[in-house]
């Protein structure tokens, strides 16, 4: 099955600083020194340079400066690195431009800094409300910082914000995450990111967990808010377009939409930074002195790379396209791997419709609304 | 010297423990039947399992050669298994022999398997050599160990050996009293050929071979001989004795232990206990004592992956060969597919067998809970042998049941008594007898039904006594019984390799446990699933499985696809693993959790 090279990229770009790691993170950052922002960034112009020429006849409609803590390098950065790209790369004229910030490191000076770099999406990372379990999760950040943000993307009708919002983080309550949600909805964010936590081995957390020293949500209860949380954001006109992610009509995500499409292509660069390609996936190295050195030398940041296989793009199709509100085009599916799911798969099907977990509506297959927090055995009957 | 003069055919018997193959290894050792460099520790147990467990199962004699005041002299040692499952094949090595070499631990004194062995040699009557074992531990008690022999066996210890296997200590004393003690065989040569198979293993190139022991005649390479029992005749291609390796020899001849090799097929063609002649020459009347190996504990033996069923299969013909005790039928279960319906001397060869699918053939097996044979009578008069729940006729028309129960002898320090007495009324056994074998030990009798016996009894009287009592135990027949078949549904299904026959008054209590079992080894699924245990339509225990509410919700961004489609493909894996009843996937613990029930 051959990937749509027509369709537009995305590029992601990651930046791998925090001002401190957070507990339950495990994405990769390093803390923040001037000089090794600066190394990095001429590093990603390297990388810029040494990938650019292989996607000269390619279009890009989204660019996600994700990490890490993007807000917390140095004024002028983003704006550099945001000239860069525009140089190196053809971009359609509605291309959706995302940054992350942190309430602690995000400034007027930087806001504007990003609507200039051409920023029309803004993600805060808000994850919780309760500023003292968060703190016991390590993250730095404080109501203040969180309203200042706020007032300044609504002073300035800044158009496109989305926030993260955690659940499950131990300690947590119903009453605290239904606060939360409710004042991003104050706030007129157009986009939720609500997810689960899951605790990942080589966290902080983890360790904890292990020692003893915190006991996790119960799945009952995390269950609860998910579905909580679903009533409110429909009831306030939020649709629900993937497992994890809230927008209000028009405001979906354009470059997450890509990770959750098998055909879309998007690259990667920076440290740790993933690329999907024509059917390839690439792993750029995830320790940041390799990454450099590698740059310097003008080697590839790529450190492994691996072929979707047929089967493996089936299995991906399924579970991709399920975990969004769309669900599976069983026209396409049939077309593109040249199977009817109906038939090979189909007493799970029969048996889950019955159940009425799953429903078959205009050719598409899709999980119904409250049975999307057990997705996973539902796309297992399915793989 | 006449040459059976210089002849001694002799066997250790022993409590697990004692110190039965550690003596063999120093006998072997001391007569230079193998060099030290080559001893592996218990030369004689050539299982793997044997060693681990420090059990004989496999009988291996070996032929060693001793001088002693200038004459040379050929001993003939047979090693016997140490377990009851195999007490029949005990009695026959004891007939092959003159005599038995007693081991008694000093530390531990007289078990319950001393004395089931030890009289299984006086009936034998064989002249019984009394060995004190282990003498150079500090908690050895030697007069006291003495004492016990002479006061509950019966046997006199002025002369008992006091060694020490371990170190080699007084090894050479044993010998002598050997040749001093026990007589030497006293068959005709010229007589016709009778000679006992008291054991039999196959080998990929001779065929099923025959250990032997002759009483009267000679064999060799080309006679052609007859099997009384089944009546079959072969021509011999080898005969030889054990060095504890088989070598060829040019004939055998009466007073000798050695093995036959014939170009036989099947293992099953030579049956323990069976006596061999020449078929132009033959015998009158075959040798006493000739049993039919009978199974006692069956259970269902499935390949954990369905499509392993012909690996399963090739591996259970490969294992009869050399062991013609084992039964297998094929048998269907809905739960399970395709597997068999096995039959075994008893528990431990049960797990022996179950042991060396998963080990030597590399098998993931589910076994389902063992059985004993009921005799089912309907109303219409009929009797059936009823050895797999499933085969019960409705119990609407069964008339009456019985089940095999044992006769079972436990020797327990009196400090466990009480807790071991209770465990006995618990499994429905009926007090016998009490005696005191010292200050500190006594012997209990009970009439139990075996049923009760076949889970986990001799694991509790283990965990009871801290390891100290000791049992045994003899089939004594059948006896009528309240027995009803307990089932399990899932899901409103019967799980088929579930059900279970109890006794009535047990049986509120093992289905509750087992549903309560059930529920922690079942994972959630999408849906609720009730599980119930049911008896004749009667729901008498319920449990029920909540639907799953969550799993991964968590973010699924660009570099989690690989992980996330590779989780997804490994639970998927795992479900492939597990049996499907209906709308519900088993995992094996499910059929595990019916042998684990502490109840």
């Amino acid at each position: 099955m051959a990937v749509d090279e027509s369709k537009p990229m995305g590029l992601y770009i990651h930046i791998p600083f925090c001002g401190r790691k957070c507990d339950y993170c495990d994405f990769v950052s390093y803390s923040m020194d001037y000089k090794a922002q600066q190394l990095y960034l001429d590093a990603l112009f390297t990388e810029i340079d040494m990938v650019k020429r292989n996607f000269y006849d390619r279009t890009f409609d989204s660019i996600f400066i994700g990490g890490g803590t993007p807000s917390i390098v140095y004024e002028g950065y983003i704006a550099s690195l945001a000239r860069k790209i525009y140089s190196s790369f053809h971009f359609l004229d509605k291309t959706e431009f995302t940054i992350e910030v942190n309430p602690s490191s995000f400034t007027k000076e930087k806001y504007f800094e990003y609507v200039q770099a051409g920023v029309n999406r803004i993600s805060v990372g808000v994850q919780c409300l309760d500023e003292k379990l968060l703190r016991e999760h390590g993250r730095i950040q404080s109501m203040e910082n969180i309203d200042e943000t706020f007032k300044l993307l609504k002073n300035s009708e800044f158009p496109n914000v989305n926030s993260d919002v955690m659940i499950g983080l131990p300690g947590q309550t119903k009453s605290s995450v239904m606060q939360t949600i409710n004042y991003l909805m104050k706030q007129n964010v157009k986009h939720i990111s609500t997810y689960t936590l899951q605790i990942e081995k080589h966290t902080m957390l983890y360790s904890k967990l292990k020692k003893g020293k915190i006991s996790p949500v119960k799945d009952e209860d995390m269950v609860d808010i998910y579905n909580k949380i679903n009533k409110t954001l429909t009831k306030a006109g939020y649709c629900r377009y993937e497992v994890s992610n809230y927008a209000k009509p028009g405001f979906e995500c354009k470059h997450n939409l890509k990770y959750w499409d098998d055909e879309s292509s998007y690259l990667g660069l920076g440290v740790a930074a993933h690329s999907y390609i024509d059917g390839y996936r690439y792993y750029n190295t995830k320790r940041l002195d390799t990454y450099i050195d590698a740059m310097n030398e003008g080697k590839s940041a790529v450190y492994s790379k691996e072929y979707v296989s047929n089967e493996e793009h089936r299995i991906e199709r399924i579970m991709l396209s399920l975990r969004t509100q769309k669900g599976l085009d069983l026209d396409k599916f049939k077309k593109d791997f040249n199977e009817d799911i109906l038939r090979t798969r189909a007493e799970a099907i029969k048996k889950m419709t019955e159940l009425g977990m799953i429903e078959i509506k205009d050719n598409y297959l899709k999980i119904k609304d409250d049975y999307f927090a057990v997705s996973n055995s539902i796309i297992v009957e399915l793989i | 010297m006449d040459r059976q003069e210089k002849i001694r055919n002799f066997c250790i018997v022993a409590h697990i423990d004692h110190g039965k193959s550690t003596l063999a290894d120093r006998l072997m050792e001391y007569t230079n039947t193998v060099a030290k460099r080559d001893m592996s520790e218990q030369m004689l147990d050539s299982m793997d399992i044997e060693r681990e467990r420090g059990i004989t199962i496999k009988l291996t004699p070996a032929c060693m050669k001793y001088t002693l005041d200038g004459v040379d002299y050929t001993l003939n040692l047979i090693d016997t298994p140490g377990h009851v499952d195999f007490s029949y094949e005990v009695s026959r090595s004891l007939t092959a022999c003159e005599g038995a070499i007693l081991v008694v631990d000093a530390t531990q004194g007289v078990q319950a398997q001393t004395l089931a062995n030890v009289y299984l040699a006086l009936d034998a009557n064989l002249e019984i050599i009394p060995v004190i074992n282990k003498v150079d531990l500090p908690s050895a008690d030697i007069s006291g160990t003495k004492k016990e022999i002479e006061d509950i066996i019966g046997i006199p210890c002025d002369e008992a050996c006091e060694i020490s296997a371990k170190t080699g200590l007084n090894i050479e004393s044993v010998l002598k009293s050997v040749i001093k003690n026990i007589p030497s065989p006293k068959g005709n040569e010229k007589a016709a050929l009778k000679a006992l198979i008291f054991d039999s293993y196959y080998d990929s190139y001779k065929g099923a071979v025959s250990l032997v022991r002759i009483f009267d005649g000679k064999v060799k390479a080309g006679d052609e001989i007859l099997f009384m029992q089944t009546n079959k005749s072969f021509m011999v291609t080898e005969v030889g004795i054990f060095t504890p390796q088989a070598v060829a020899t040019d004939y055998l001849s009466a007073g000798d232990v050695g093995y036959i090799a014939a170009s036989i097929k099947n293992v099953s063609d030579t049956k323990v206990g069976d006596t061999i002649t020449l078929k132009s020459n033959p015998i009158d009347k075959p040798l006493d004592g000739y049993k039919e190996a009978t199974s006692v504990v069956f259970c269902g033996v499935f390949p954990l992956d369905g499509d392993k069923y012909q690996e399963l299969s090739d591996a259970l013909e490969k294992l009869k060969l050399n062991d013609a005790s084992l039964h297998f039928t094929k048998e269907t279960s809905l739960a399970l597919g395709h597997g068999f319906r096995c039959g075994f001397l008893g528990l431990l060869h049960m797990e022996i067998i179950t042991e060396r699918l998963e080990r030597e053939f590399n098998l993931d097996i589910i076994t389902t809970a063992p059985s004993v044979e009921y005799k089912v009578y309907d109303n219409k008069g009929n009797v059936y042998d009823v050895t797999n729940p499933t085969e019960m006729p409705p119990m609407a028309n069964v008339s009456k049941m019985e089940e095999p129960v044992v006769k079972m002898e436990i020797i327990t320090p009196k400090d466990y008594l009480g807790g071991i007495m209770d465990l006995c009324a618990d499994r429905r056994g009926i007090y016998h007898d009490m005696q005191y074998i010292d200050a500190n030990r006594t012997k209990l009798i009970y009439t139990m039904p075996l049923n009760e016996i076949v889970y986990d009894f001799f694991d509790k009287i283990k965990s009871i006594s801290k390891g100290y009592a000791s049992m045994d135990y003899e089939l004594s027949g059948y006896q009528d019984s309240q027995l009803v078949k307990l089932d399990i549904l899932l899901n409103g299904e019967i799980c088929d390799a579930l059900s279970i026959i109890v006794h009535k008054d047990k049986a509120y209590q093992r289905g509750r446990a087992l549903c309560e079992r059930l529920k922690t080894v079942i994972p959630r699924h999408l849906f609720e699933i009730p599980i119930q245990a049911v008896i004749g339509g009667k729901v008498i225990a319920r449990e029920t499985i909540s639907a799953m509410r969550k799993d991964v919700l968590a973010k699924c961004y660009g570099g989690d696809v690989t992980r996330k489609r590779k989780l997804l493909e490994k639970q998927k894996e795992g479900k492939k693993r597990m049996r499907r009843l209906g709308s519900v996937d088993l995992p094996s613990e499910a059929f595990v959790s019916i042998l684990k029930l502490d109840d």
